[in-house]
Formats: C-alpha cells, sequence, structure tokens
C-alpha cells in the first residue's frame, strides 16, 4: 500500500483553536480522520503536551503522543493545522501545528524539511501564512510518497 | 557533571520522549551544522539511548531521566528547540577540539 505522509485532507487551512491544547486535540483528531492513528492517541498527545510543550519557536508547534501511545498508530503520517490568528502557547504564538504519528522513521525526511525551512525566517513566513495546500506540500517537499 | 574532550566525541544522540519529533527535527540541524566532523548524529526516546553515545542532548525537562539511564555520560540540556545556546556549545566544542561539560 502507498499512502502520503502528508496527505492533502490532512492540510486544514485557516482554522481557530480555543487555546493550546484545543489545538493539539484538532491536530489528533484529523491524524484520526486520516487513518493515521486510533482516538485513544489523542489522549496521549495533550499528556505529552502537558508534560513538555512541543512548541518549538517561529510560530509552529509538533504535538505528538508519547512513546507509550505508539500502539495507537497506524501507519506513520502527519497533520498541518494553520491557525491564522494564533494561539497562546507559552510564550510564543503558534500559527502551525505538525501533529505527528510516527512508527518508525519514514517521516524524517519531512521534518528534516521542516526544520530546514525554520531556519529561513523568511520561508517559515510562508509555511505559516500560506493559503493554499499545494503551497505547504510544496515547501516542506512532502508531495514525496511513502510505501508502508 | 562529567565532562568529554570534542576530539573524543564519536556519537552524539539527540534523546526525547518519544523519539519521534522533536529529536529527530533537532538531527537535522545538529547534522547539518557537524557534517564535517565526521561525528554521527542519531536520535532515540530517552528510555533507548545507545550504550556507544559519547554525548547526549536533551531537553531540560528529561534530563534527569537521562542521566539516570546513562550513567556517566556527558548530557548536554536545552530550553528551547530553536537557537538555545546549548547546540552552540556543543558544536563549539566538537569543531574546537574543547572541553564539553554537561
Amino acid at each position: 500500500m502507498t499512502t502520503a505522509l502528508l496527505p492533502a485532507e490532512g492540510i486544514r487551512l485557516g482554522l481557530t483553536a480555543s487555546d493550546r491544547f484545543d489545538a493539539v486535540r484538532m491536530s489528533g483528531e484529523v491524524l484520526v480522520e486520516i487513518g493515521a492513528v486510533d482516538p485513544p492517541y489523542i489522549e496521549a498527545m495533550l499528556e505529552r503536551e502537558r508534560g513538555i510543550s512541543t512548541s518549538l519557536g517561529e510560530g509552529f508547534a509538533i504535538p505528538h503522543g508519547t512513546e507509550d501511545s505508539r500502539r495507537h498508530i497506524r501507519q506513520t503520517m502527519l497533520s498541518f493545522l494553520q491557525f491564522p490568528a494564533g494561539v497562546a502557547w507559552d510564550d510564543d504564538d503558534v500559527i502551525v501545528c505538525v501533529g505527528i504519528a510516527a512508527v518508525g522513521d519514514e517521516h524524517v525526511g519531512v521534518l528534516a524539511n521542516l526544520a530546514r525551512v525554520l531556519s529561513v525566517p523568511e520561508q517559515a513566513a510562508r509555511l505559516r501564512s500560506a493559503e493554499r495546500i499545494e503551497d505547504v506540500l510544496a515547501l516542506l517537499g512532502a508531495d514525496a510518497e511513502a510505501v508502508t | 557533571m562529567t565532562q568529554i574532550q570534542g576530539n573524543d566525541v564519536h556519537k552524539l544522540v539527540v534523546a526525547c520522549e518519544a523519539g519521534m519529533g522533536s529529536s529527530v527535527l533537532l538531527v537535522t540541524q545538529l547534522r547539518d551544522r557537524l557534517k564535517d566532523t565526521g561525528v554521527e548524529v542519531v536520535h532515540s526516546p530517552v528510555s533507548q539511548i545507545p550504550e556507544d553515545a559519547d554525548v547526549i542532548v536533551s531537553h531540560r525537562g528529561l534530563e534527569a531521566t537521562a542521566r539516570s539511564l546513562a550513567p556517566g555520560k556527558v548530557v548536554v540540556t536545552f530550553d528551547m528547540f530553536l537557537g538555545d545556546p546549548a547546540f552552540d556549545r556543543v558544536v563549539g566544542a566538537i569543531k574546537d577540539g574543547t572541553t564539553l561539560e554537561g
């Protein structure tokens, strides 16, 4: 079976969230919808967020579950949720949540691209303000497909 | 606190809780910065730090766990995923062959 790591239906632009935990829950719900995880994974994502924040800076957070919750992952996939108005998160305002469900290392390439985008402020700004799903995929180089 | 000379660092392990998010991102950034040094940079859940790790980089919130699971190893902690001075300290010590404490 061939599945995109970050399928178009996993990219949701122009959302609003009431707070960071709402944003994490939404990131998890999209992972459920695209078939990446079973619902209990969402609670693990919230647990992880209560422990150590997944806010990275530059307006990005990468909510994901705990090691113990890997059993709820069906396949390695990512979600991308954009909150243009920002979500208060520690000392930062998070605009983009990249939800992660990973059993192996298939997603390393996409996260590596994210790391590189974040190290170039203009690119990070373009990703934060992306208005089209294709732009998100192009910036993250996520149009490649992964074999699972 | 333990210490190691930058020249003696062959394997650097970035440890996070699940080993699927932040550590993966940091590995990319450190690997880019250390690419000419021959140092191997890998990520791992904190519960599975490889035996042959010379230096462990972890979030401050995982420091106690990392130290108890990898006794005697240098553990460098950070607070921020982007731009924390701890990363400059690690890269600087490896490139300059100076002493790294942690």
